[in-house]
């Protein structure tokens, strides 16, 4: 079934018996197609909770400035304020 | 209510989505990987050159992979929007959002794989009265009319109940382009049968090959598609004690 590597050489390879372009284009939109598919998502992750955790801590900093909240740290009291009101 | 069906809700609760996912990622990501890899190598280097088509048998490992898994969005989608009409799970409506974006990145790398080895084999990049052509043109802008209709709409609730409807009724489309080939075709040739022959037009050299590389692009759904579900989970929950913890210890 599998009769061992089909090229002599790395030129050979990347001629593909004339059709370069149509093979290598392929496999290139192959790869932006995985590569794009699999970054986006784990970029736009990284935003959000960046995002999330800016707007929980910078209300916490308010609370603290405010100095309502003894010594505990912006984001204890970000999360304690924020999570007082759920129903979980 | 409580009891048969609490696996159905608890399923249904994106927290017990995010918190299974993470734990079966690694894996799918892993295994997603491996298969992809050993496909690629295979057919750009092990594959012998067809005795008609040359070395352009090796696009159609990656094009009927992708073709094949493009054509599993629709149904996908219309199982999730029943969910959504019937029971009104979130969680169903984020996967089927999310999958039209995904839908469309398959169909148009299965239109334009198949015109680059058409390009060469048919000597023609395009044929309008080709059935499986054209049909699959039509899937790819019913999915860009999921995606419109989705933003389209001010309301989340009736943008989720119309895309539900227009992916079960795109599930039509599906049907003729499964049949295409055999009801009305002019260009586009039907599945080969797989054959034990090496050597022989779909042999084990060509298929095995193929059939992991399938095996691996649908593992690439899966994780894509999870990863997006996840991020959609992160900011429609984003008021829950959990995603708030998550994002405090996120650096």
């Amino acid at each position: 079934m599998l009769t061992g590597i089909q090229f002599d050489s790395l030129s050979e390879f990347f001629a593909m018996g004339g059709y370069a372009f149509n093979v290598w284009s392929v496999y290139a939109l192959f790869a932006i197609f995985l590569v794009a598919n699999l970054a986006l998502p784990l970029r736009r992750r990284k935003l959000i909770l960046r995002g999330q955790k800016r707007r929980l801590t910078v209300r916490g900093a308010d609370a603290e400035r405010a100095g309502k909240h003894g010594d505990k740290a912006g984001w204890e009291v970000s999360l304690a304020a924020e999570g007082a009101g759920e129903e979980q | 209510m409580a009891g048969r069906w609490q696996w159905f809700h608890r399923l249904g609760s994106p927290k017990w989505f995010y918190e299974k996912t993470t734990r079966w990622l690694p894996w799918l990501i892993g295994a997603m990987a491996l298969l992809l890899a050993v496909g690629i190598v295979w057919a750009l280097l092990f594959l012998p050159p067809d005795y008609q088509q040359g070395h352009t048998s090796r696009i159609l490992v990656v094009h009927v992979a992708v073709a094949g898994a493009s054509l599993s969005f629709f149904p996908l989608m219309a199982v999730a929007g029943t969910v959504t009409l019937v029971w009104r799970i979130k969680l169903a409506d984020m996967v089927a959002k999310n999958a039209a974006p995904l839908g469309a990145w398959f169909t148009f790398l299965t239109l334009a794989t198949g015109s680059i080895w058409g390009s060469v084999s048919w000597g023609t990049w395009w044929e309008w009265t080709d059935s499986r052509l054209v049909s699959m043109l039509f899937q790819f802008f019913l999915l860009l009319g999921v995606i419109s209709l989705r933003t389209a709409i001010e309301s989340a609730e009736t943008a989720a109940r119309a895309c539900a409807l227009l992916s079960i009724v795109g599930c039509i489309n599906v049907v003729i382009i499964k049949y295409s080939v055999a009801w009305w075709n002019t260009l586009h040739q039907p599945p080969s049968p797989i054959s034990m022959e090496v050597g022989s037009p779909n042999g084990p050299e060509f298929w095995v090959a193929t059939a992991i590389m399938i095996v691996g692009v649908y593992l690439f759904l899966a994780v894509s598609l999870i990863l997006a579900t996840r991020n959609e989970i992160l900011e429609r929950e984003n008021k829950a004690q959990w995603v708030r913890e998550l994002a405090l210890r996120s650096r």
